[in-house]
């Protein structure tokens, strides 16, 4: 348009929108903040963002017969290393990152295969296979959480790292994502990999995998995030055993540990398990976007 | 009915200037067409023209109404878009009607519900359906007018767009590269159909397309464009007679001309791969200079003769009619082209030298800057290429 | 492994593991929902419908559809609403749309129940932010005059932010009147951005041709082009967000689990949670089984709602 720019418009949109980015920041600036500052300094909402940061008493500390000068921290320190010590965070982190990378590999191993066929071969019964994948698709799997859980129970498996993983080995959402994809990939492709004198088993693992690269990673994403920040799977089937549990349902232990005014270390745990996905996200967010985009069928 | 002028009209992407100053006169119910090759600037002209962009500098001009800070809507044109940008969720009839409703309803007449109890609009609707239905029998469109524009094929979709564009009786209309996405035979058969509305509508039309043959077949005048400049404007037999620059001698003819690399001496005789022309510069100026011959001027010759060029033929391209002969020519970089009936050059096999000459009075001459240079009369003293 | 066998062993897996980890149980919990059945017990007792006639009946079971469906029908339409709204304004900025997107998507890849937990203590009653802001207000006085509509000539009394002030914020999740809300509100933050994202990729997919032939047409407003060419074509991308929205909504756990537990007076019973109390922590599988099969009934009439919108109108070919 030559239209004179409405700088008004503009103006009134970013108003509208940074009210907005204050409020979805709200809870990550208190996370951080109350991370770093001394518990009178939470309560009392003082000291901005960083607090004073003036030596303060581990009592903890003092409990266990060390000499009071041993003692003394900033707030920062005090938080951080209390997560770490009253809590075994390092263990959850761990267990964290087993189970998102296990369940992801595992899905890919199951999915990319059935995909390949789905699309690319003809066999009979593909018709009832692939409507099986779409009906799956309408499952739910925490819907279905009390029966896995019975199942689970019966061939006594709870508290273990399967009970984690197994559930999520087959991701229907995956075959589907997957057979969309290679569907656009021409056939001719495969023909020549068979001409070459490739098995089927080759095709699918030097062939289809590297071009699936875009899309595994879209659905690589979806997954790791989900499996991450889930914690409703973990609450269901780890009761008790700490050893195997994953950074929510550790950081929900915490809170039922801690009396009232262990704010700080526990929003420094809760930094911690955040961050990582977050500053990942931040230096990736287009791909990330995209990924949930793509993915964004559940 | 309107003509269309443009004044100096620049385009400026920050930096990156896409139109440098263009001037262009339209003239009242012509077919003008603005081709070029993709990124020339083409385009943006006609949104300029449209409103859809602004200028960056420069004057737009309707009817001599000056339009710089009118919208879109209120200048009286219409336009038919490449992908035909029909409203995928309407019918063809309600497609017709929408530029109509836009119109000629005000804002409570077009309001959903509401709008029924507005007295009045009742008696306009009736007006609008009646007007959607005449342009729908002129393109016998009629018995697609429930269809949604998913469900007609490229051709049709074609027509409701035109229809859209119609239905206005907009002063002129503004086509951009209409016919680029319906296939080759439908392509063109739709050529001559659009100058024939061109003749019944009596409207301006203003058609950018990067094919120089539709230029060369509909426009009464046609406009070449090249990196933000308009090179040359005129009637299509006068582009390709006398292009002015060697870029447009380039654009515009299928196959290409030919350019043949040339020197000319203080006195402006002109030689070319070791051959002397017969025409000379009109204002002699030693240097290098750029013969320019279409495919069609060169004659196959059945033997060596004197003063011919030459050059191994690499392939035969057999058009039924015509025949096309490359050749490889020692000193020239592309490959020449010459266009010959099939049965005059029976003799000549692929591998083989071939020698040529060219009909005289038909080379144009470009200096290094690109540009025409003048030429004298063909001199019998001089010797003939 | 031969060609015309791979498929067998490409498939297979993948088959067995559907079979066993999504259609089974759903079997089981259909099966189980007419039992007594529980953990550790060697048998079990064919009840009948007795699990249903108990959900259909008992008022807790009452509060536990009511609160659902009011989440559900608080987050849906506002998650849904705020996606568009802001993917709207972002896509019109000049500058800056790529950090508000950011930023609004943030929440979408935190951990929720942390988030949730930070979200308790700024919604604390005494020392939490939210309320020292709102309180900190009420001794401004224009500040308090415009909020409470004083300027109005009204009684600030009478008015909620009036009444907080004299009286005592509310306790937000400890209270059973604000608690849904509060665990709806976290659930919008969380979620919108999410929609945003999915509204942002519809944009792009409209054709920019078609808001120029809208231009041309008349639509001189951006109101005019967004009725003619943005809603319309939205059409697919509305119908896949709010099915999206309604069944992640309806799954809502965490916040629940973290910060009410169903509570105060079942205010935020929601049904993953009834199902999660019931089954697992009070061992009774039978009624556990019965809210999954009737979960799963909601979730199958919001697809089937979804299926019809998609094979009817929105599909422009």
């Amino acid at each position: 348009m030559t239209f004179r720019a409405s700088w008004l418009g503009e103006f009134l949109k970013h108003s509208v929108l940074l009210a907005g980015a204050v409020v979805v920041l709200l809870p990550f600036y208190l996370m951080l903040s109350y991370s770093l500052k001394s518990p009178a300094e939470i309560e009392s909402n003082t000291g901005g963002f960083v607090g004073a940061q003036e030596m303060m008493t581990d009592r903890r500390c003092l409990k266990a017969g060390n000499p009071p000068e041993d003692c003394e921290m900033r707030p920062i320190v005090y938080n951080y290393t209390a997560a770490f010590s009253e809590a075994p965070l390092l263990r959850y982190m761990l267990n964290g990152v087993f189970v998102t990378v296990s369940i992801f590999v595992i899905q890919v191993i199951i999915a990319l295969p059935c995909a390949y066929a789905l699309s690319k071969l003809r066999f009979w019964g593909r018709n009832v296979v692939f409507g099986l994948v779409i009906f799956c698709l309408l499952i739910p799997v925490h819907a279905i959480a009390l029966p896995l859980y019975i199942m689970l129970a019966k061939v006594g498996l709870t508290n273990t790292y399967a009970a984690l993983i197994v559930p999520w080995s087959i991701s229907v959402f995956g075959i589907f994502l997957m057979r969309q994809f290679f569907m656009t990939v021409p056939d001719d492709l495969i023909d020549a990999a068979r001409i070459d004198g490739m098995s089927e088993f080759s095709i699918v693992w030097r062939v289809m995998l590297p071009t699936a690269i875009p899309a595994l990673l879209a659905f690589g994403i979806f997954s790791v995030v989900a499996h991450w920040n889930d914690y409703y799977w973990p609450r269901v089937v780890i009761t008790g055993n700490r050893d195997l549990m994953t950074p929510p349902l550790g950081l929900r232990m915490f809170k039922s540990d801690l009396d009232g005014n262990e704010y700080g270390p526990m929003m420094a745990a809760s930094t911690v398990i955040v961050m990582p996905l977050v500053i990942v996200f931040l230096l990736a967010q287009r791909r990330f976007i995209e990924g949930i985009t793509m993915t964004g069928m559940k | 009915m309107a003509g269309i002028t443009l004044r100096q009209v620049t385009k400026k992407y920050g930096t990156l200037s896409v139109l440098n100053g263009i001037d262009l006169d339209i003239a009242d119910g012509e077919f003008l067409t603005l081709v070029g090759p993709s990124g020339c600037g083409k385009s943006t002209t006609l949104r300029i023209i449209a409103g859809l962009e602004a200028q960056s500098t420069g004057d737009v001009k309707i009817d001599d109404r000056l339009v710089n800070d009118v919208r879109p809507s209120q200048r009286d044109l219409a336009m038919v878009f490449q992908s035909y940008a029909l409203y995928p969720h309407l019918t063809v009839q309600q497609n017709l009607m929408t530029p109509l409703r836009m119109r000629d309803l005000n804002f409570w007449e077009r309001l959903p519900l509401l709008g029924f109890l507005v007295p009045g609009r009742r008696a306009k609707m009736a007006q609008i359906e009646e007007d959607a239905r005449k342009v729908a029998e002129a393109l016998k469109i009629v018995p697609l007018l429930g269809r949604k524009p998913g469900q007609l094929s490229g051709g049709q979709r074609q027509r409701v767009a035109l229809g859209r564009a119609m239905v206005r009786n907009p002063a002129a209309f503004l086509m951009d590269e209409p016919l680029s996405n319906l296939d080759a035979s439908l392509r063109v058969h739709m050529r001559a159909e659009l100058s024939e509305l061109h003749r019944d509508l009596g409207a301006t039309f203003v058609y950018v397309t990067h094919d120089q043959a539709e230029a060369l077949t509909m426009s009464d005048r046609m406009a070449v464009m090249m990196d933000g400049d308009l090179l040359q404007l005129g009637p299509p037999d006068e582009v390709y007679e006398d292009p002015q620059d060697i870029r447009v001698a380039e654009f515009i003819g299928s196959p290409k001309m030919n350019i043949l690399p040339g020197e000319s001496d203080a006195n402006g005789t002109i030689t070319c791969l070791g051959l002397t022309l017969d025409e000379g510069l009109a204002t002699p100026q030693p240097g290098k200079v750029s013969v320019g011959l279409r495919p069609e001027h060169l004659h196959v010759q059945p033997r060596e003769t004197a003063e011919c060029f030459s050059g191994r033929l690499t392939y035969k391209e057999n058009l039924g009619s015509d025949l096309f002969l490359h050749l490889e020519m020692a000193g020239v970089e592309n490959k020449a082209v010459i266009r010959a009936k099939p049965h005059e050059v029976d003799f000549a096999a692929v591998g083989e030298t071939v020698w040529f000459k060219a009909e005289s009075g038909r080379m144009r001459v470009f200096g290094t800057d690109g540009k025409r240079v003048a030429l004298t009369a063909p001199d019998t003293k001089r010797k003939v290429g | 492994m031969g060609r015309n066998r791979a498929h067998i062993w490409f498939v297979g897996p993948a088959v067995l593991l559907m079979i066993v980890l999504l259609i089974l149980p759903v079997f089981v919990a259909a099966a189980l929902s007419f039992t007594d059945y529980s953990l550790g017990n060697s048998s079990f007792d064919w009840v009948g419908t007795k699990n249903y006639d108990a959900l259909f009946s008992r008022s807790s079971y009452a509060k536990m559809f009511s609160a659902s469906l009011t989440y559900v029908l608080l987050v849906v339409p506002i998650s849904v609403a705020l996606g568009l709204g802001s993917a709207l304004l972002i896509s019109s900025l000049r500058i800056g749309g790529e950090l508000y997107k950011a930023v609004f998507f943030l929440p979408v890849m935190a951990t929720l129940l942390a988030m949730a937990i930070v979200w308790e203590f700024a919604l604390h009653p005494i020392v939490g932010i939210v309320n020292d802001v709102l309180s900190a207000g009420c001794d401004i006085g224009w500040l308090h005059a415009l909020l409470s509509g004083s300027w109005l000539g009204r009684d600030p009394l009478s008015s909620w932010y009036g009444d907080g002030c004299a009286d005592s914020f509310p306790l937000w999740l400890g209270d059973k009147d604000y608690a849904l809300g509060t665990i709806a509100f976290i659930g919008i933050w969380q979620g919108f951005g999410f929609n945003m994202v999915l509204y942002l990729a519809g944009l792009t997919s409209v054709p920019r041709e078609l808001y120029q032939a809208a231009q041309m047409d008349g639509a001189d407003s951006a109101w005019e082009r967004f009725k003619l060419v943005t809603w319309p074509m939205l059409g697919p991308t509305n119908v896949f967000v709010i099915t999206i929205s309604s069944i992640r909504s309806f799954q809502v756990f965490d916040t629940v689990e973290a910060l009410t537990r169903g509570g105060p007076s079942k205010s935020t019973y929601v049904m993953i949670y009834a199902m999660f109390e019931k089954g697992v922590k009070q061992n009774l599988l039978g009624i556990g089984s019965a809210i999954t099969i009737i979960f799963l009934g909601f979730v199958l009439i919001l697809t089937l709602i979804q299926v019809y919108f998609v094979n009817r109108k929105v599909h422009y070919g």
